[in-house]
C-alpha cells in the first residue's frame, strides 16, 4: 500500500486498535517501512491520549448523585405499588416543561390527569425559580446589556482618530467619523478598518487585540474608546454579522471574578447565558482587564464563532 | 417488607453493579450535548431512569456503558436538540474535501509528538480545536477517545453505519490536527 492509501484508510483505525488481523498486519508493515506514517501513527495516539486527558470525563455532581439515587428508591417502591401511585411517582419526578413530556406516553383518568397536572406545575415553578436564581446579577453584565442597547439604537464610532489625544482627559475629545454604522468597514479595507482601532486602543493603553470574526461572517463596524462614569476608560467595538450584531467591552476591573454557572468554558473564556443575552467572558492576563462579548444570539453560536476567532490568529 | 419481591432488589443491586459505576460518564456525555449544567444533570437522570426502566433489555456481559449512551444520545435527540446548536448540514462534506487534500500533503506543519504531549499543549488548545470541529467529528471522537468505545459502539449510539465512524475519525483527527498546528502559530492572543 503507498502512503495515502494508509493514511486514508488505516492510520485511524490502527491507532485505534480497529483493524481486523489482515489488516492490521498489512498496516504494521507499511508503518516499518515508513518513517512519515509511523509519525503519524505516533502523533494520532498521542492526539488520542490528549483528547482523554483534556475532555476527560468528569465527576457528576452530588446532588445529582442523590437525586438519582431518590429516583431510584421511589421507582422500587412504585414498582410494588398500584399503578396509580405509579403514575403519581412518575409525575414527580423533577423535569420540564415542553418536548420532553411526550416521551413517555400514559393513559390516565381524568383526576389522575388532574393530579399530574398540578405535580408538573410544581416541579416546573422550581426549575424555573432555580434558574433565574441561577446567575446572580452581575454589574459587568448589566453594563453590557445597557451599552448593546444604547448601540442597537445608535453606534457612532470614535476611532479611528489620527490625532487622537487624551491630553485634556477626555480620551474622546477628537472624534474623527460621525458617521452611522458600518462607516469604518464600508469605506476602508479590512485590515486597514482593525489596523486603525487597534491602533486607537493601543494610544489609550488599552488592550488592542480585536476578535476576527471575518472568518465567521462579521464585519468590524467599528470602535469607541470612553471613560465610565467612575473614569476607568473602556473600549466598545461593534461586530455585525448574519447572525445579529456582538458587542464587544473591554476595561479594566480588578473586582471581577467570572461568575458561576457559566454555560461553558472554551480555555480562559466562559460563556454565559444572561437575561435573555448570550455573554462571552475573558481575563486578560495583564493589567485586570476583561473582554465582555454580549449578542442575542444563541449562546451556542457565540460559541462557534468566537471559537473560530481564536483559531483563525487573531489581531496583526 | 414481605412485598418486596427478590427479583426487583436483585434488578437493583445489578443495576448498581453494572450502570451506575458509568454515572460520571453520562454526565459528562451529557454535559458535552446539553451544554450547560441545569439540562445535563436533567439528561443525565432521565438517562440513568430509563436504562433501569428497561435494564432488562441489557445484555449481560456487553459495553453498559455503551448502551447507556444509546439511551442518551436517543433521549438527546427525541427532546433536547434545538435548531440552534446543528450546523449547516453540508459542513461535514466541505470539511471532507478540505482535509483529504491536507493530510496527505508533505507536512510542513507537522505535530511533534513530544511537543504534543509537553505542557505548552495545554488542555485549552485541545477544547479550542475540539470546539472548532463540526459537531458530528467531534461526537466521534469523543466517544472514542474519551467515552473508549469501539467503533461498532459508536456506530449503534450515533445511529449511523460503521463506514462513517470510520470516516468521521479519520477525519475529526487531521482536523484537529490541522487546528492544533493552526493555534501553534496563533498563540497567546486574547480579542477585545
Ligand atoms: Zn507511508
Amino acid at each position: 500500500m503507498d502512503c495515502r492509501e494508509y493514511i486514508s484508510e488505516y492510520l485511524a483505525g490502527h491507532a485505534d486498535g480497529e483493524l481486523a488481523p489482515l489488516a492490521r498486519r498489512a498496516g504494521d508493515e507499511h508503518v516499518a517501512g515508513c518513517p512519515i506514517c509511523r509519525a503519524q501513527l505516533i502523533e494520532n495516539r498521542a492526539l488520542k491520549a490528549m483528547v482523554r486527558q483534556s475532555a476527560g470525563i468528569v465527576k457528576a455532581p452530588a446532588d445529582l448523585k442523590a437525586r438519582i439515587r431518590t429516583a431510584l428508591d421511589q421507582a422500587d417502591r412504585a414498582n410494588d405499588a398500584p399503578w396509580d401511585t405509579r403514575l403519581a411517582a412518575f409525575a414527580a419526578m423533577p423535569r420540564r416543561i415542553g418536548e420532553r413530556l411526550r416521551a413517555p406516553i400514559v393513559w390516565a383518568p381524568a383526576g389522575i390527569a388532574a393530579a399530574i397536572a398540578i405535580a408538573l406545575m410544581i416541579a416546573i415553578g422550581s426549575v424555573n425559580h432555580r434558574r433565574a436564581a441561577a446567575i446572580p446579577p452581575v454589574p459587568q453584565f448589566e453594563l453590557a446589556i445597557a451599552r448593546y442597547h444604547d448601540f442597537q439604537r445608535e453606534f457612532v464610532p470614535n476611532v479611528p482618530a489620527e490625532a487622537y489625544s487624551d491630553g485634556d482627559s477626555t480620551l474622546y475629545a477628537w472624534v474623527m467619523n460621525r458617521d452611522p454604522v458600518r462607516r469604518v468597514a464600508a469605506d476602508e479595507a479590512q485590515t486597514d478598518a482593525f489596523d486603525d482601532i487597534a491602533r486607537s486602543y493601543r494610544s489609550a493603553n488599552m488592550p488592542d487585540d480585536l476578535f476576527d470574526l471575518t472568518q465567521a461572517g462579521y464585519e468590524i463596524a467599528g470602535g469607541r474608546v470612553d471613560r465610565m462614569a467612575d473614569g476607568r476608560p473602556v473600549t466598545y467595538t461593534l461586530y455585525t454579522g448574519r447572525a445579529g450584531q456582538i458587542v464587544s467591552l473591554c476595561f479594566s476591573d480588578p473586582t471581577m471574578a467570572a461568575p458561576l454557572h457559566a454555560v461553558n468554558w472554551l480555555g480562559m473564556r466562559s460563556f454565559y447565558e444572561y437575561k435573555g443575552y448570550s455573554i462571552c467572558l475573558s481575563f486578560y492576563p495583564t493589567g485586570h482587564f476583561i473582554s465582555i462579548l454580549i449578542s442575542r444570539m444563541p449562546v451556542t453560536q457565540l460559541m462557534r464563532d468566537i471559537a473560530a476567532a481564536d483559531l483563525s490568529g487573531i489581531s496583526r | 417488607m414481605a412485598r418486596k419481591s427478590g427479583t426487583a432488589t436483585d434488578k437493583r443491586l445489578a443495576f448498581e453493579r453494572e450502570a451506575l459505576p458509568h454515572l460520571d460518564a453520562i454526565y459528562t456525555a451529557a454535559l458535552r450535548l446539553a451544554r450547560n449544567a441545569d439540562d445535563a444533570n436533567d439528561l443525565a437522570q432521565e438517562t440513568i431512569l430509563r436504562a433501569y426502566r428497561f435494564f432488562d433489555q441489557f445484555t449481560p456481559g456487553s459495553n453498559c456503558r455503551a448502551w447507556m449512551l444509546t439511551i442518551l444520545y436517543n433521549n438527546f435527540r427525541n427532546s433536547y436538540r434545538r435548531g440552534a446548536r446543528e450546523r449547516p448540514a453540508d459542513s461535514a462534506d466541505e470539511f471532507s474535501g478540505e482535509i483529504d487534500a491536507n493530510s496527505l500533503d508533505a507536512d510542513q506543519s507537522r505535530i511533534n509528538p513530544e511537543e504534543l504531549l509537553s505542557s505548552r499543549m495545554t488542555g485549552q488548545r485541545i477544547e479550542l480545536a475540539l470546539a472548532a470541529l463540526p459537531d458530528e467529528f467531534r461526537e466521534a471522537l469523543i466517544l472514542v477517545d474519551v467515552q473508549e468505545l469501539n467503533y461498532q459502539e459508536v456506530a449503534d449510539v450515533l445511529g449511523v453505519p460503521l463506514g462513517t465512524v470510520k470516516s468521521r475519525v479519520s477525519r475529526g483527527r487531521a482536523l484537529m490536527r490541522r487546528a492544533l498546528c493552526k493555534l501553534d502559530r496563533a498563540r497567546g492572543k486574547t480579542g477585545t
